[in-house]
């Protein structure tokens, strides 16, 4: 059977009747149609399908599409301004963090949700590694990844 | 002005990856993100048996699902094996008569979504004869052994021998002999982007593919022989490549049984393998067993190394052989070796087969020698850095196996590494830290195939109306910034802003032949061929601009820095886009340039003795490694990793930086973590939970080191990198391993477990 859920993504707000064993990622994808969250594993293993939801990094493959209703859900399509790419995003090409840019996605979102939850915060590279353990990179050694997000981890520079 | 000096504006500029504002969008389509009109989803029926019999195969109630398109099984695909290498093609779409491991394709089904493909293939009924199995290769070679091929004795799928110099002079003048064995384990591509395919074909039976492949060239050609098309009629597009690393450069089943379930269905279809596909049944890098025999002299002297390679082929013929006389040449070439023979046996196993990874056979073979160049030097007398730098290749040297080695810094890379790590205040470390060294060699501007002398590229510049560049490869950028690299080429002959200049997506429509990227060849190869098509463009719009400068002979112009100029006058000049717009409003065409390089300066292997020149470059590198041990546990804290490395010239340091760190970071992984483990040809860990790769709290601080020794035939003294950053990082760490606690592990992945017990009897042998 069939279930109603409301989803806000990025701002927009949308109903989807889904089976209950729809992924959250699969909705993202495939329902709603946004397909910059990556699905590299399905087993919440690599973190391809970061998404913040309700404020927090979640793995979209580990949450039911029924889990998240009525949820606030910010997908990779949702950080840029208007004006470009967010100084997230931007860390990442300046740095060079981008090479296959699969992990990507996810990566700038478990970041997002570290520096959005620790504003008042400087955070140091065992916290940034610490967020972004989660998320598997085969290309870059995760060295300038961790070098864009630490760019950022001074207390004004996300505000 | 005259301006004989050129002004280096693009090469050396630490440009990013030019599509990467795209990926940090969300925009970037990788193939799962392709949605065709009506599109079906495939699912593959892979045997769950090592080996055995297809005695029938019903696929009746398969097809009764409610929204099941089409299945097929080997009756629906023609009985043409394939292998991209010139050795017995054997690995058929859909198996016909047997299996042979587990996960072998045997029927596949194309529906409305997955759930119902899935649900369709769990209805497949095969009965099979199950036959018995064998998973180690030296069992395989036993007489009593059970045999996958009828006409394959012992299971032996090829004998490579070399035989350079005279191994017997060589034993002769040794002063020691060593004799050591190494194990190298069968290990995962684990790129993030599984391998996906999608196919549509027209009622005229045009077949357009869209791969997630690092070759379209390779994809097309080898589509064209099961599917009896001809090329023209297939057409293969390369989106975003979410990593390769090698694995994503030939055909697997999945393209040709996409293909045909959209023939059968006449609907596009897409199948995107999933994680434990991605483990269980794409290939994988050789297991190998090196038997390393090296003499030396009193003097620190190598006299010969005589070497014994197993290479566990797995079920099916792929890339064995050439991976394997990769392992082979660098036993023989990687230091001054006056004196080499090889022998390598390739074998049929019930096991998973193997495939192309980031370095080939090189971290293999690396593994075993940088290994034993530590234990040699301990037990001579040799500090190991000194041991090395005696027998380091030089610039200029002629191998005994025929390389022709022109840039070279490898002593320098050892020296600079070395020093950078703390080599000489190394006895002043604390206690279970220890630091390890290992060199090595690859092709820095890839091979000569496996077909055939050819080592090429093709590259075409087109100058659009307003003088931006559009250039168009056949080579995918899958993930390393070779499209970067070549705009930044183009740039800087044209004199252009590298923004100016786009690389279009491989299309094999429009694209030029690629041989593709492997053995870090792009940058050399098809940047030599961007600078000659660059040259084209120039020289074009020279003899045009000598009309619109009202000079008689373009001998009087300069062109520099995007400036088209007379010669000895300082007011007439003229930009690109004045000629380019010119030029289209009176003629019409646009400008073009083709630009062809393949290396005039190898040698193609003697057919019978394997002697020669293969690369027109060599890339050499070291690494130095510095580890803390903890004895109560055996794990290892791999803390500080110096990679300095020859490049000849870095076009772009960040990428270049940027490939040495996920080489290391892969080496890390070989080092000590990364082994598929199988019970009866059944994978124990096929998600990333039981298989682990490096992840970001396990990164050690880097230090990169770019040695610049402008090679004398790569763009601009460019040498490629992409595969040499995976290579030493094992056997450095190794080496950093013995040197922390004294002992030797000689089988990869050195784990916990390994060192406890190496520990252990350490302590028990006092």
């Amino acid at each position: 059977m069939k279930h109603q859920v409301r989803l806000t993504v990025n701002g927009v707000s949308h109903e989807l009747l889904v089976e209950p064993r729809v992924t959250l990622l699969d909705a993202i994808r495939e329902l709603i149609g946004l397909t910059g969250t990556k699905k590299g594993c399905d087993t919440g293993d690599c973190g391809a399908c970061t998404v913040i939801l309700n404020g927090k990094s979640v793995n979209a493959c580990l949450c039911l599409a029924v889990e998240a209703d009525g949820g606030e859900v910010l997908t990779i399509e949702g950080l840029r301004t208007d004006s470009g790419p967010d100084l997230i995003q931007n860390a990442f090409i300046e740095h060079g963090a981008i090479q296959c840019g699969f992990c990507t996605p996810g990566m700038i979102l478990s970041a997002k949700a570290l520096l959005e939850n620790n504003l008042d915060v400087d955070l140091d590279e065992s916290q940034v590694t610490a967020a972004i353990s989660g998320n598997l990179c085969r290309c870059t050694g995760y060295e300038k990844i961790i070098q864009a997000i630490m760019s950022l981890v001074q207390r004004s520079s996300i505000k | 002005m005259e301006n004989d000096k050129k002004h280096i504006s693009t090469i050396g500029q630490r440009i990013p990856r030019a599509d990467s504002a795209l990926i940090a969008s969300g925009e970037a389509q990788y193939l799962d993100d392709i949605r065709i009109p009506g599109m079906l989803h495939g699912r593959i029926l892979r045997s769950p048996h090592p080996h055995a019999k297809i005695r029938s195969i019903d696929t009746r109630k398969a097809e009764r699902v409610l929204g099941v398109k089409a299945v097929i099984t080997a009756a629906d695909t023609p009985k043409i094996p394939f292998c991209h290498m010139p050795v017995t093609p054997n690995k058929l779409p859909l198996c016909s008569d047997k299996v042979r491991f587990i996960g072998d394709e045997v029927a596949a089904v194309a529906a409305l979504d997955v759930d119902i493909a899935e649900e369709a293939v769990s209805l497949i009924q095969v009965e099979y004869e199950i036959l018995p199995a064998v998973f180690d290769p030296l069992e395989a070679m036993k007489p009593d052994a059970p045999m996958l091929y009828d006409d394959c004795e012992k299971n032996i799928a090829s004998r490579l021998v070399r035989n350079f110099g005279d191994v017997a002079k060589g034993l002769s003048e040794a002063d020691f002999v060593f004799e050591d064995v190494f194990e190298l384990p069968r290990v995962a591509s684990c790129t993030l982007e599984p391998h996906g395919c999608i196919a549509q074909i027209d009622s005229q039976g045009n077949l357009t593919v869209w791969s997630s492949t690092q070759s379209i060239t390779n994809i097309h050609e080898e589509l064209g022989i099961p599917l009896g098309l001809p090329l023209h009629k297939i057409r293969v597009i390369a989106p975003f490549v979410g990593g390769a690393f090698g694995n994503k450069s030939v055909i697997l089943p999945l393209e040709p049984i996409t293909a045909f379930l959209a023939r059968k269905a006449q609907r596009p279809v897409k199948i995107v393998t999933t994680r434990e596909e991605e483990f269980t049944c794409s290939r994988t890098r050789y297991a190998m067993i090196i038997r390393l025999k090296t003499g030396v002299k009193k003097d620190g002297a190598i006299t010969f190394r005589d070497a014994q390679v197993i290479t566990d082929n797995g079920a099916y013929n792929n890339k064995a052989q050439g991976i394997t006389m990769v392992t082979c040449n660098r036993i023989g070439n990687l230091y001054r070796v006056p004196h080499v023979r090889t022998e390598a046996l390739i074998v049929y196993t019930n096991n998973q087969y193997g495939g192309a990874l980031r370095g080939w056979g090189g971290p293999q073979a690396h593994f075993a020698v940088e290994s034993q160049m530590d234990i040699i030097a301990n037990q001579i007398g040799f500090d190991p850095l000194d041991f090395r730098l005696r027998n380091a290749n030089q610039p200029g040297d002629k191998t005994v196996w025929g390389w022709e080695i022109t840039s070279c810094g490898f002593s320098d890379c050892l020296r600079r590494a070395a020093q950078e790590i703390g080599w000489p205040k190394r006895r002043e470390k604390k206690k279970f830290r220890g630091i390890g060294i290992a060199g090595a060699v690859h092709s820095g501007g890839g091979s000569m195939g496996a077909h055939g002398p050819a080592n090429f590229e093709e590259v075409l510049v087109k100058l659009n109306s307003d003088g931006t560049v559009n250039v168009s490869v056949g080579c995918v950028d899958m993930g390393q910034g070779s499209s970067t690299v070549l705009a930044q080429i183009v740039a800087e002959e044209l004199g252009v802003d590298t923004k100016e200049v786009k690389v279009i997506t491989p299309d094999t429509d429009n694209a030029p032949r690629t041989m593709g990227p492997w053995g870090s060849r792009i940058t050399f190869i098809a940047g030599n061929a961007a600078r000659k098509a660059a040259a084209e463009v120039k020289s074009k719009m020279l003899t045009l601009a000598k009309d619109l400068l009202d000079v008689t002979d373009t001998a009087h112009l300069g062109f520099e820095n995007g400036e088209i100029f007379v010669r000895n006058t300082l007011a007439k000049h003229l930009g690109i886009r004045e000629v380019t717009e010119y030029f289209s409003r009176h003629f019409g065409q646009a400008i073009l340039g083709r630009g062809f390089y393949n290396p005039e300066n190898t040698v193609p292997p003697d057919r019978t003795t394997g002697y020669g020149n293969t690369s027109p470059a060599y890339s050499f590198c070291a690494h130095a490694a510095e580890v803390e041990v903890d004895p109560e546990t055996g794990k290892v804290e791999v803390i500080k990793i110096v990679a300095a490395h020859d490049i000849g010239k870095a076009i772009n340091p960040m990428l270049v930086e940027g490939q040495i760190d996920g080489g290391i970071a892969m080496g890390i992984g070989y080092a000590l973590l990364e082994e598929l483990k199988f019970d009866n040809g059944k994978t124990l860990n096929p998600t990333f939970a039981g298989y682990k790769i490096l992840n970001s709290t396990e990164k050690p601080r880097l230090h990169h080191i770019l040695i610049e020794t402008d090679d004398p035939n790569g763009p601009f003294g460019a040498k490629g990198v992409g595969e040499i950053a995976m290579i030493p990082t094992a056997p450095a760490i190794a080496n950093a391993i013995y040197d922390a606690v004294g002992v030797r592990i000689k089988e990869l992945p050195i784990s916990q477990g390994k060192i406890l017990k190496a520990l252990k009897e350490k302590v028990n042998s006092i």
